[in-house]
């Protein structure tokens, strides 16, 4: 049976010399074929995470798997393309000259330079020096350059890092395009909005802490409706008869209610004949921002 | 192994450091040259002023361009630095080392075409001396004979073990300190100032007794090979204290260690 998974992590740690602990015991799954969303506030310990796979950073204690090799290897390398950080690239060459050096080392034919250069859309623009590329021209040869071996995994650290709102809107819906099929993306990102659009999974770090880890309709909840009535408690206790307790909560002086938004209709028509006047009744989703918050227990606009 | 040279090779053909250090290095040539040829039709008084216009001419190239040993030592070690500690600035470093071939590979490709880069530098040295020596043969009208074969391989050996050990100094302080502005400033006061000085002092002590200890300097040995070159129209010369066989074995240990120390720091260090 193939192995679904491609990157798997146990207990991976990364303690630096002056004591601080950037990742702490991290374990961590992508399947195969995903899209999955590695996300976390600055600091959080994504980056020195993704070094840890790349086998750029050595881990203190814990292992890890990528695409079936130990971090770093060559043979694992071979199937991994990546973009951490900022996009390494030598100033005096052109953008093709860089990509056509980078292929030399990974062993990958010359033809494929202006294959993945016309996959980012900057064959226009190979023949500029790297040095007077633009944010948004320099991350996009940076996945250019990830997308030379045509890897099977590809990971890319924030990469809509420095761009303005279009460079950001066209940087989304190039991943998305790279994570159709078979090919395994692993985004890391600080913003919640990439994400939620993007990714299939996600995994959540804190303080060096994968908090959790699960789709992101599992990460947003069960659908519900939200019911706002006076009185509330009245209605409260007629929906706890109708729904059952557990599919009831209180929350903002409003009732979340664990329902098929469908439902709305027959929930308004029973509270009126109930005598219960219904202020406002919608369905209710909880916003990535809202689950984020709370699982990293950080402050919404702090 | 091949992949990692063919790409240092493209790297390197477009790098302007190539063609700058190429240029410098020849410019210092035809400097020396001129001045010599000047200072020998115009002899000041006294020793010091005077040279021999026979030094000038082609069967002597080898052993004139082979003075310019001190100074194209400090270039090596300039580009050295740069060779090394630049791949930190531009971080290209995670670039390299998430490719397909391993850290140690890497960096042994990355030091074949050092090498050949310290063997241009070498040959731009040779090519403008035997080129200078040819044109104050026929400006004063003298035959035109070249050194034998043998000595020109020789002379050719000498400075590119010389440009490779000192380069060598370059490569490690870029890989110690991960940038290269302050390795190449190390690099050269080490050479310029550090050495002389605790050369100078160790030779002191206890009248002499501790001199091998100053023999083993890099940079002592780098003059000594140097001045194993000559011949009877460049006037006497003292003897050497290090013998050429002891500054080619140290130069190429100098050259071989420093590269390996820099290799293990590749290979333990973390890339952040």
């Amino acid at each position: 049976m193939e192995n679904t998974t491609i990157v798997e992590t146990h207990s991976l740690t990364k303690r630096y010399g002056s004591g601080v602990l950037a990742v702490d015991s991290v374990d961590m799954s992508v399947r195969r074929g995903e899209v999955y969303g590695f996300l976390g506030p600055n600091g959080a310990g994504k980056t020195t995470t993704l070094r840890m796979l790349l086998g750029l950073i050595r881990p203190t204690s814990g292992t890890a798997t990528v695409a079936g090799h130990a971090p770093g290897s060559p043979v694992g390398l071979a199937r991994i393309g990546s973009l951490i950080e900022s996009p390494g690239f030598y100033p005096y060459l052109s953008g093709r000259e860089n990509l056509r050096v980078v292929a030399d080392l990974a062993s990958v034919k010359q033809k494929r330079v202006d294959e993945v250069l016309d996959i980012v859309e900057l064959s226009s623009r190979a023949g500029r020096k790297f040095g007077t590329y633009s944010t948004g021209m320099k991350q996009r040869l940076g996945v250019a350059a990830a997308l030379l071996k045509d890897p099977d995994l590809l990971i890319l650290d924030e990469p809509t890092n420095g761009l303005d709102p279009q460079g950001m809107a066209e940087m989304r819906k190039l991943i998305k395009d790279i994570g159709q099929g078979d090919r395994t993306v692993l985004l890391s990102s600080h913003l919640l909005g990439e994400v939620e659009a993007i990714c299939d999974r996600v995994g959540v770090i804190s303080n060096g802490h994968l908090v959790t880890q699960s789709t992101v309709q599992e990460l947003l909840g069960e659908e519900g409706v939200l019911v706002r009535a006076q009185p509330i408690e009245q209605a409260q206790d007629f929906l706890t008869r109708m729904f059952g307790a557990e599919a009831i909560s209180r929350q903002d002086g409003a009732i979340h209610l664990k329902t098929k938004p469908e439902n709305s209709a027959d929930i308004n028509r029973q509270l009126m004949n109930a005598g219960i006047s219904v202020s406002e009744l919608r369905p209710f989703e909880r916003s990535l921002e809202e689950v984020f918050f709370k699982l990293t227990g950080e402050k919404q606009g702090s | 192994m091949i992949a990692t040279i063919k790409f240092e090779w493209r790297k390197l053909r477009f790098r302007p450091a190539l063609f700058v250090s190429a240029g410098l290095i020849a410019a210092l040539t035809a400097l020396v040259y001129f001045f010599s040829w000047y200072q020998a039709l115009h002899p000041s008084t006294g020793d010091r002023g005077l040279v021999n216009i026979a030094t000038l001419y082609p069967d002597q190239f080898v052993n004139q361009v082979i003075g310019a040993g001190a100074i194209g030592g400090a270039i090596a070690i300039v580009l050295g630095a740069i060779y090394a500690g630049s791949e930190f600035s531009w971080g290209t470093l995670k670039t390299m080392f998430t490719q397909r071939p391993g850290r140690l590979t890497v960096w042994a490709g990355r030091l074949v075409v050092f090498s050949v880069w310290m063997g241009i530098m070498a040959a731009v040295l040779f090519v403008a001396g035997a080129a200078l020596s040819v044109v104050v043969a026929l400006f004063q009208g003298h035959a035109i004979s070249w050194p034998a074969a043998v000595d020109i391989a020789k002379g050719f050996g000498a400075i590119w073990l010389i440009f490779v050990a000192e380069g060598a100094i370059g490569l490690g302080l870029g890989v110690v300190i991960r940038q290269s502005a302050a390795a190449l400033g190390a690099g050269l006061i080490y050479l310029l100032a550090v050495e002389l000085i605790a050369v100078r002092f160790i030779d002191s002590i206890n009248n002499g007794a501790y001199k091998w200890i100053g023999n083993l300097f890099v940079g002592q040995n780098a003059a000594a090979l140097t001045q194993s070159f000559t011949s009877p129209a460049f006037g006497r010369s003292l003897a050497p204290a290090i013998s050429a066989e002891h500054a080619v074995l140290v130069l190429a240990a100098y050259g071989v260690g420093l590269m390996i120390i820099a290799a293990g720091l590749l290979r333990l260090r973390d890339v952040t």
